[in-house]
């Protein structure tokens, strides 16, 4: 028992993670910054969500794939194609949070005289606060799913032990091997719904 | 280029990985909408029930796509079987809540007005709800090709055939231009079906006059 | 799939202790009500007075908790409601015309239903169209390339479609602007003679119940206040609420709803004289009867009047009243009240006298009048 938990639990733990949690940061350090882009540049937000929209019908595997040629294969490539994959959803959601007020809310900020830059941090940003953890939420399942995937490309990680035994056929510990995926899945998003409820402000959460 | 590319093309199959992809693709997209649309049409008047299906359909959703694949080998065994389920499973809930959403959200003027002017359930449903939902539902096989095409081509890790297994075999044999050819030719595949649909989208959108 | 038609003509709507209740209180209470076949009935009160509800409870979409509908003395709970909704005409503020059909596709929806065949229906929605004064092109346009102005006309049109006997409007006109809304009574007012059948209509605006009812019902918090013609409302008014929804503190906004008769004096016999009486005769009769003027000759046949003035000017005592008759100014008993005073003034008389079928009934004066209407 204490042997398939080292196996299948603590060893691929940390790399898992590391790729999860590190490709969500480096997304969101990328994508907020775009997002906010977008809304100051109409032509760069439908060059930027244009490309992200292409990018994103493309099958998750093929993307992993394709940074082999360009990046090699290991940690770090599955990196790029994980930040790659979550780019879209986040910036869009966040893209549409800021956007979508009510234009005369946005005229009667303006008269009152605020600038664009207090618009922004006063009114945008608490309105985009559901629309951005609905992207964040969707970005971490991608994560998630994806980290198993990079063991193709060499990273490490719990798809390690999975591609192992579909090699083997050993479905018995294939099962074994994907529960902590399913469950670390679970765990993200439940406590990235209770993040999103302890920070959003009281009336912007949905019922 | 084009030399490197009919090469793999060649060497590959990539003609008949290409139509078995496809043929999973479609049958999936297939059984999905059917599927899909019908438990849209069957719970938008039940909100309790509503609730309950999207909160079980959420969970499929939370499951990694090579983790429900591996759940279902045992079930379906390897290749087509499998492939096709998981792609099932995964487009019920966007063409479903998008059915869902465009049968309710319909504006309450019209269906006061349909109502008023003497319309049954069944004729509303028909003649009201459905055009209005078209769009929606269109928005909803729209999401469900672009996740439909992803499983499939993550078939190939599990003996599903499709492009998804030359991909593999361009990894495993450490073969760039393999990987390449493979990835771009789905990558281009998957674009273009997501493309028209878009078109479909904003036409249905269009025609029904609702901006 | 059809359904029957059940009426074909109306002889009366009546509603009989028609109450409904949400959250514990009654927003329709007891609610007794008659409408004549035939006849424009205006329901008017503020919001929260129960006259939407209770239109909504004819064509039953809403279901009372107490009472019943009866249309021609049948109750519709023995009608099945989409069938009862077939046969009478609904016509809603917000127009709610379905943007993905088109105007023809529109109005045709219910016949499409009803199995009628297409040929009939495009000749019939055209027929339609003629009659709220749009151009036939239209069927092939979409609501949203309409105005507001044409897309309630179309909304009539639509609940013309099935030609119901009954229509059943509510605040039709209530989303469109002023200007729009002046225009589109006036022509309601146009095509009501034409339409022939019975209508209610709720409205929150009294001078469009002035316009166009032929009487008019007023609502306050559930419950029926007082029915009656735009005049007995005006001029009797159950209690201070009906005074102020109908504005009777200011009749004389009112001048073009009232016809002369409901404002003239009386005319006793014996204001008139024969044309051979002398000046002092007519003196004497006008002294003891204590009125200011005389008409003179018969009642088939008047030549004029003369005032106490002009007798007592006169000096030569024994001339005829033929001789000192003036030709009077005269009127219909149905004439508007405002287009009576424009002609006095424009012929110069301040007085007239009031005629139905060439027999006097009453007369006028045109400063007493004044009076009357504050």
């Amino acid at each position: 028992m204490v042997d398939y938990l080292e196996l299948l639990v603590f060893d691929p733990l940390p790399e898992h993670l590391m790729l999860v949690f590190g490709s969500l940061l480096i997304s969101l350090l990328l994508a907020l910054p775009l997002a906010i882009l977008c809304l100051k540049n109409k032509h760069l937000k439908t060059l930027i969500i244009g490309f992200a929209n292409l990018i994103q019908a493309i099958p998750s595997f093929a993307v992993l794939a394709l940074v082999v040629p360009l990046l090699g294969i290991g940690f770090t490539p599955a990196l790029f194609a994980i930040i790659l994959r979550m780019m879209l959803p986040i910036i869009k959601n966040t893209y549409i949070g800021l956007t979508t007020i009510d234009t005369k809310t946005l005229e009667y900020a303006k008269g009152l005289g605020l600038t664009d830059r207090q618009i922004l941090f006063q009114i945008r940003f608490p309105n985009a606060y559901p629309a951005f953890f609905s992207g964040v939420k969707f970005a971490a399942v991608l994560a998630n799913s994806l980290a198993i995937l990079s063991a193709i490309i060499g990273a490490g990680g719990f798809g390690v032990n999975v591609f192992k035994y579909i090699h083997q056929y050993n479905i018995q510990s294939l099962i074994y091997s994907i529960i902590p995926v399913i469950l670390i899945a679970v765990g993200l998003e439940i406590t990235l719904i209770l993040l999103e409820k302890k920070l959003t402000p009281v009336p912007l959460q949905k019922s | 280029m084009i030399e490197t590319f009919q090469m793999v093309w060649n060497s590959q199959d990539l003609g008949t990985k290409t139509i078995e992809h496809l043929e999973m693709f479609f049958w999936a997209l297939l059984f999905s909408i059917l599927f899909g649309i019908l438990i849209g049409i069957l719970i938008y008047k039940k909100k309790q029930l509503a609730d309950i299906v999207f909160q079980v359909l959420n969970i499929i959703e939370l499951i990694p796509t090579l983790a429900l694949l591996i759940l279902l080998l045992p079930l379906l065994g390897l290749g087509s079987g499998p492939t096709i389920a998981a792609c099932i499973l995964y487009s019920l809930l966007p063409i479903a809540r998008n059915t869902y959403t465009g049968l309710v959200t319909v504006n309450t003027q019209y269906l006061q007005a349909a109502q008023g002017i003497g319309l049954s359930s069944k004729e509303i449903l028909l003649n009201i709800r459905i055009p209005y939902a078209l769009p929606h539902i269109i928005g909803g096989i729209r999401i469900a090709i672009v996740f439909t095409m992803g499983v499939v081509t993550l078939g190939g890790v599990i003996a599903a055939g499709g492009l998804g297994q030359s991909i593999q075999t361009g990894l495993q044999f450490n073969r760039p231009d393999i990987i390449i050819v493979s990835s771009i030719w789905v990558g281009i595949l998957a674009v273009l079906f997501d493309f028209f649909a878009g078109v479909v989208e904003r036409t249905l959108t269009r025609r029904n006059h609702l901006g | 799939m059809t359904h029957q038609r059940l009426f074909d003509t109306i002889e009366s709507v009546q509603t009989k202790n028609l109450t409904k209740i949400y959250d514990n209180k009654a927003v329709v209470e007891d609610l007794n009500l008659t409408v004549e076949g035939g006849e424009l009935l205006i329901l008017i009160g503020g919001s929260g007075s129960g006259k939407t509800t209770t239109l909504k409870m004819i064509n039953r979409l809403i279901t009372p908790d107490k009472g019943s509908v009866f249309i021609n003395n049948t109750d519709t709970k023995n009608y099945d409601a989409v069938t009862l909704r077939r046969n009478i005409g609904y016509v809603i503020q917000q127009i709610g015309l379905f943007p993905h059909l088109s105007i023809l596709e529109n109005i045709g929806l219910i016949p499409k239903l009803e199995g009628i065949d297409k040929h009939t229906i495009k000749e019939e929605v055209i027929k339609l169209l003629n009659l709220v004064d749009l151009p036939a092109e239209f069927i092939e346009r979409y609501p949203h390339q309409l105005s507001g102005g044409q897309q309630q006309r179309i909304g009539l049109a639509r609940a013309l479609a099935m030609d119901p006997r009954l229509l059943l409007m509510d605040e039709p006109f209530g989303a469109l602007d002023p200007i729009l809304r002046k225009q589109l009574q006036e022509e309601f007012l146009s095509i009501k003679a034409e339409l022939n059948r019975t209508i209610l209509f709720v409205t929150h605006d009294i001078d469009e119940a002035y316009k166009l009812g032929d009487r008019i019902g007023v609502m306050d918090q559930g419950k029926l206040i007082q029915i009656g013609t735009p005049e007995e409302l005006l001029l009797n008014p159950a209690n201070d609420t009906v005074a102020n929804l109908v504005d009777a503190t200011s009749k004389l906004r009112h001048i073009e709803n009232f016809a002369v008769k409901e404002v003239m004096n009386p005319l006793p016999d014996h204001y008139i004289l024969s044309e051979h009486t002398t000046a002092a005769d007519a003196i004497q009769h006008l002294s003891t009867h204590n009125i200011e003027f005389c008409l003179i000759g018969t009642k088939k046949q008047l030549i004029g009047y003369c005032t106490l003035c002009t007798l007592l000017k006169t000096k030569d005592k024994n001339q005829p009243l033929n001789d000192l008759a003036t030709p009077h100014h005269h009127l219909q008993s149905s004439d508007s009240l405002s287009s009576a005073l424009h002609s006095m003034k424009k012929d110069n008389h301040f007085l007239s006298i009031i005629q139905k079928d060439d027999k006097p009934q009453g007369y006028l004066l045109a400063d007493a009048l004044l009076l009357k209407l504050i």
